[in-house]
């Protein structure tokens, strides 16, 4: 792991013409380059090349990945590990015929809709026979029991089964069961047959439940063949997947390549691209492209150092095991390049936060546990959407369930019961009850809070004079409000806030020092912007004029002043909600106990203990990952993430999408 | 309760949908896939998953467009009960609405079979018969064969006044379009009254969308039955929407009673949509030849056009304004409406094997 972002080189390479595929498709095989549009070069140059021009175009190539993701999802068959494949050995892209057996394979699922649609416009009319009859609406219905004089029945029943309705005909008398609105159509046919109505009254007693029944048994047979049909259509694409997966692994191979081709120039024999590259990786693409080449090539490599810093794209490199925090950097924003890995410090700090405001084994337990069995469950179904409880939630539950354990043990807390703590008891400090050391009320818990504040923003301080000495900016790491002045005020501050407190909030303490120092640090506050100034002017950059000087000064000076006393006093009071979270818990645990113990029954304690439990686990458990997250975005992050860089995206057959 | 804890909830809530639907590319997606079967695909993993899982297991498209107003009203039902009483009393009017079309097909079915002598069992399978606001029996209507069968169906509800200004001969002899109207009609004063009794803020926030939207249904009347299909100025009178600026400036002047109504109706539309006069000038006034029918209905499809684009802005401009208001209720249903009819049109043209660029001609996209 790297305590900064990672180092890059960026690479200009020319290749001949010939070389040109085997080198892109090594480089994607390694997957650690993102290419730079050539045309980033000087005009001059530019003039000399010419771009990229494809056999197939990319969009094409999207489209039919495109058809072919949605016809492997349609059967649930995985998208390949793109990967395992040897690139260098696929069959020559042959898009009319992946065309032509994509429309084959759509038509024959068309058909079995079709024939689906046709079954389930008969089920329609079953069930709606059968409601009326349910619903007592037997007037909506149209009943005949009977037999013809001339004709087949045959023919008649051909010819019947073209309206809706349900025919018995293998014995006479024959029945026939419709809706009252298709009557008409119905005697018209019947009429042509000479039609004549059974006079037997038990006959017709018994006809409606006979069709009845019929049409409950056609329903049934329906709902079965429509289940089969639905999967057949999956059966057509599974028989197809020998055809569909080498098909997608060759169309996302181009379209990659095609992707990483968009951004090369070339003359009549060469081809010249560019690309960032971690500086780790550098020696093993330069012998990648010789090795290619044969030696018949030119490499080049820049240092990113040399290259203005917001130019350079950003890497991190994070221990598989803080990824799930890595995300929580990614979503806030990109570190400047050069700067801290904010990483492993959000890491330690997101889980003691959490276990700080959310201390219980037993819960925590659950946590680990729930986390462990979605992940698992996601694992072994690779296709399944996520929930409510997604994967990125399952994982992070792995790591807070821990942290929630270890803070139940230090704070002797199971389930919301108390047990023997290695700290302090919380719930009983909570209660109020006696507890022997140092911590004996909620005012020593919102303390313990402040000062881990104290301790998190002094960090957050710490790692951006690291990064502003990096960036060799001296006059920021100095005079800013995060710099050192705004350190050593705060310093003073706490100092300050400490000594009232301490006196009971009566008196406010006094010390020879601290006047001047608080007078110092605010003159070089103030000093910062003539200074910036004088060293524009010096440098011979634009510093402005006299009156802007003078007006900055000002601003920036209340601004900065503003933000010092009032921002690092509510960051650092910011830090009480931890305390009011794991006051929140522990007093939400006794509560839910006492409302158990009411009844005096066992069984009614336990399940009002158990809902309780739960109920805290879920809306205790979100509150405190929320706020974990908001405190470390706002109170420590805003001390040292300037969020100016651009992520690093290389490509590579990993890659997810690729997009220009 | 504030405008704000009234609004908070929703807005919060409504905002975040808006947001998906927003970013969401299924309908280009949908356009895009060179099949049906490709095309429903597209659906899945979307709030329309279900109309992909209808599909799946039925193949039948009309059923899955069932699935999609059975959607509609389940959302409505849904918002209801967050908004404050006045507000929800009109959402529950712009529900009546769906109810009214309903209604409308049930009834259509019904002369069908009776007036027309026409089958209809495979239409009204697909009827929705989901409690909608009213208690209506549809399949009463749908099975009726006298009229006052269809009038005892809406029997209890406000559907059954205006029934019952019809008879089996009136019908049989002018059609549906009188009773369509008429219904259309009680509709919009139920609207107004319900716009009436909002709270000021949001009152005005609806009646400019409204007020829009019925204008443009009676410039819509205006240049299909006063110029198009010929309607008499004394019908023409009975049919235009009295509200809206077009409606409510023609009372004003009296312009109905006129000897010619039809021209200064065209007056009115043009002083406040001056964009779509020459539309407007281009229908010509008889539908005979082939030619003249498919230049009017290009003609209408402009007007149209532009009326759902000013309305779409309209719309936008409420998403923009005040955020405790009816006005973010009222955007969401107008996307929710809109993405909802854009599916429904891309699947009918893809079961049509319609290429994607008439498809997306046909869309105005």
């Amino acid at each position: 792991m790297s305590m900064f972002t990672q180092k890059m080189k960026m690479l200009t390479a020319v290749v001949m013409e010939n070389d040109r595929d085997s080198v892109v498709r090594a480089l994607l095989r390694k997957g650690v380059m993102e290419f730079v549009h050539i045309d980033a070069l000087p005009a001059d140059k530019m003039s000399r090349l010419s771009s990229h021009s494809s056999s197939v175009p990319r969009a094409a190539l999207t489209d039919a990945r495109v058809r072919i993701e949605t016809l492997m999802r349609e059967a649930g068959i995985s998208l390949p590990d793109i990967e395992s494949v040897d690139i260098d050995q696929l069959p020559p892209l042959d898009m009319e015929g992946y065309r032509r057996f994509l429309d084959r394979l759509s038509g024959s699922l068309q058909t079995i809709r079709a024939e689906q649609k046709e079954l389930n416009e008969k089920l329609l009319s079953y069930s709606e026979i059968q409601r009326y009859a349910a619903e007592g609406k037997n007037e909506y219905l149209d009943l005949r029991t009977g037999t013809i004089t001339h004709g087949s029945a045959k023919d008649l029943l051909s010819r019947l089964q073209l309206i809706d309705g349900i025919y018995l005909f293998d014995s006479e008398p024959y029945i026939s069961l419709t809706f009252r609105r298709d009557s008409q159509r119905v005697s018209d046919l019947m009429d042509k047959f000479g039609w004549a109505e059974s006079p037997d009254p038990e006959t017709q007693k018994n006809a409606l439940p006979e069709a009845l029944g019929k049409a409950k048994d056609l329903s049934r047979e329906i709902q079965q063949k429509l289940a089969e049909l639905s999967e057949d259509a999956k059966s057509k694409i599974l028989e197809s997947r020998d055809k569909l997966i080498p098909m997608w692994t060759n169309v996302r191979v181009h379209e990659l390549c095609e992707h990483v081709e968009s951004c090369f120039s070339y003359t009549k024999n060469t081809t010249l691209f560019s690309g960032w590259v971690p500086a780790e990786y550098a020696d093993d693409i330069s012998r990648i492209i010789y090795e290619v080449t044969k030696g018949v090539s030119i490499v080049e490599w820049t240092d990113a150092d040399s290259l203005p810093r917001d130019e350079v794209p950003v890497a991190m490199k994070s221990p598989k095991i803080l990824r799930p925090f890595q995300r929580m950097v990614d979503n806030y924003n990109t570190p400047e390049y050069g700067s801290i890995n904010p990483t492993p410090f959000t890491a330690v700090a997101y889980m003691l936060m959490f276990m700080l405001m959310f201390a219980d084994v037993g819960q925590g337990l659950v946590l680990l546990l729930v986390g462990l069995i979605g992940s698992s469950v996601y694992r072994k179904h690779p296709e399944m959407k996520d929930g409510l409880l997604s994967r990125y939630l399952c994982t992070l539950l792995i790591y807070l369930g821990p942290a929630s354990m270890v803070g139940g043990l230090l704070f002797g807390s199971l389930f919301g019961l108390q047990i023997p703590a290695l700290w302090f008891p919380f719930d009983a400090v909570v209660e109020g009850e006696p507890v022997p050391g140092l911590i004996n009320s909620v005012y020593d818990i919102l303390a313990i809070t402040i000062f881990f504040g104290i301790g998190v923003i002094y960090l957050g301080l710490f790692l951006n004079w690291i990064n502003l000495f990096r960036k060799k900016r001296y006059i920021e790491l100095v005079f800013d409000k995060n710099g050192i002045v705004g350190g050593v005020l705060y310093a003073a501050g706490i100092w300050f806030a400490y000594g009232f407190v301490r006196s009971g909030y009566r008196v406010f303490p006094s010390a020879p020092w601290f006047m001047p120092l608080v007078a110092f640090c605010l003159v070089l506050i103030l000093v910062k912007e003539p200074l910036e100034f004088i060293i524009r002017k010096h440098r011979g950059q634009d510093a402005g004029t006299i009156s802007h000087l003078i007006l900055s000064t000002v601003m920036e000076f209340l601004v900065e002043v503003l933000e010092i006393f009032s921002g690092l006093l509510s960051n650092t009071l910011s830090f009480m909600r931890v305390a009011g979270l794991g006051i929140a818990h522990a007093s939400l645990m006794m509560a839910f106990y006492q409302l158990a113990a009411l009844p005096g029954n066992a069984i009614a304690f336990v399940i009002i203990a158990l809902l309780g439990n739960v109920l805290v686990i879920v809306l205790e458990g979100m509150s405190a990952g929320i706020q974990s997250l908001r405190l470390n975005y706002y109170e420590f992050f805003t001390k040292y993430f300037t969020g100016h860089g651009i992520a690093f995206e290389p490509v590579g057959l990993r890659s997810r999408i690729v997009s220009d | 309760m504030s405008r704000v804890s009234d609004y908070a909830y929703i807005n919060a809530r409504l905002r975040a949908r808006i947001g998906i639907m927003r970013s969401s590319d299924i309908i280009e997606n949908m356009i895009k896939a060179p099949t049906l079967v490709e095309a429903v695909a597209k659906l899945d993993g979307t709030r329309h998953q279900h109309i992909a899982d209808v599909y799946r297991s039925t193949g039948d498209l009309e059923a899955a467009e069932l699935s999609l107003i059975e959607e509609q009203v389940a959302s409505y039902r849904e918002i209801v009960p967050f908004l404050p009483p006045e507000s929800s009393f009109f959402m529950t009017v712009l529900l009546e609405k769906l109810e009214m079309e309903n209604l409308k097909t049930a009834i259509r079915l019904w002369y069908s079979a009776s007036i027309m002598h026409h089958s209809i069992s495979d239409r009204a399978k697909y009827v929705c018969r989901t409690l909608i606001v009213h208690p209506i029996d549809y399949d009463r209507i749908m099975n009726a064969s006298a009229f006052g069968e269809v009038e005892t169906a809406v029997a209890g509800t406000p559907y059954k006044d205006i029934l019952s200004a019809f008879t089996f001969e009136s019908l049989s002899k002018s059609g549906l379009f009188p009773l369509e109207i008429a219904l259309d009609h009680m509709w919009f004063s139920h609207l107004m009254e319900a716009i009436r009794k909002l709270p000021a803020a949001d009152r005005h926030l609806a009646e400019n969308i409204y007020n829009v939207d019925i204008d443009l249904k009676n410039i819509l009347i205006l240049v299909r039955y006063g110029y198009y299909y010929h309607l008499e100025g004394s019908m023409l009178s009975e049919v235009i929407i009295p509200a809206g600026y077009i409606g409510t400036e023609a009372a004003r002047r009296g312009v109905l009673r006129s000897d010619d109504p039809i021209t200064s109706l065209k007056d009115i539309v043009h002083r406040r949509y001056p964009a779509i006069t020459e539309e407007i000038d281009n229908i010509r006034r008889t539908a005979d030849d082939f030619t003249t029918m498919e230049e009017n209905a290009r003609q209408i499809m402009l007007i149209e056009n532009y009326l759902a684009a000013w309305r779409l802005k309209a719309y936008q401009r409420l998403l923009l304004g005040k955020p405790f208001s009816i006005g973010v209720v009222l955007s969401y249903f107008f996307l929710e409406r809109q993405e909802d009819s854009m599916i429904q049109a891309v699947l009918s043209a893809k079961s049509y094997s319609w290429s994607e660029g008439k498809i997306r001609e046909a869309l105005g996209l």
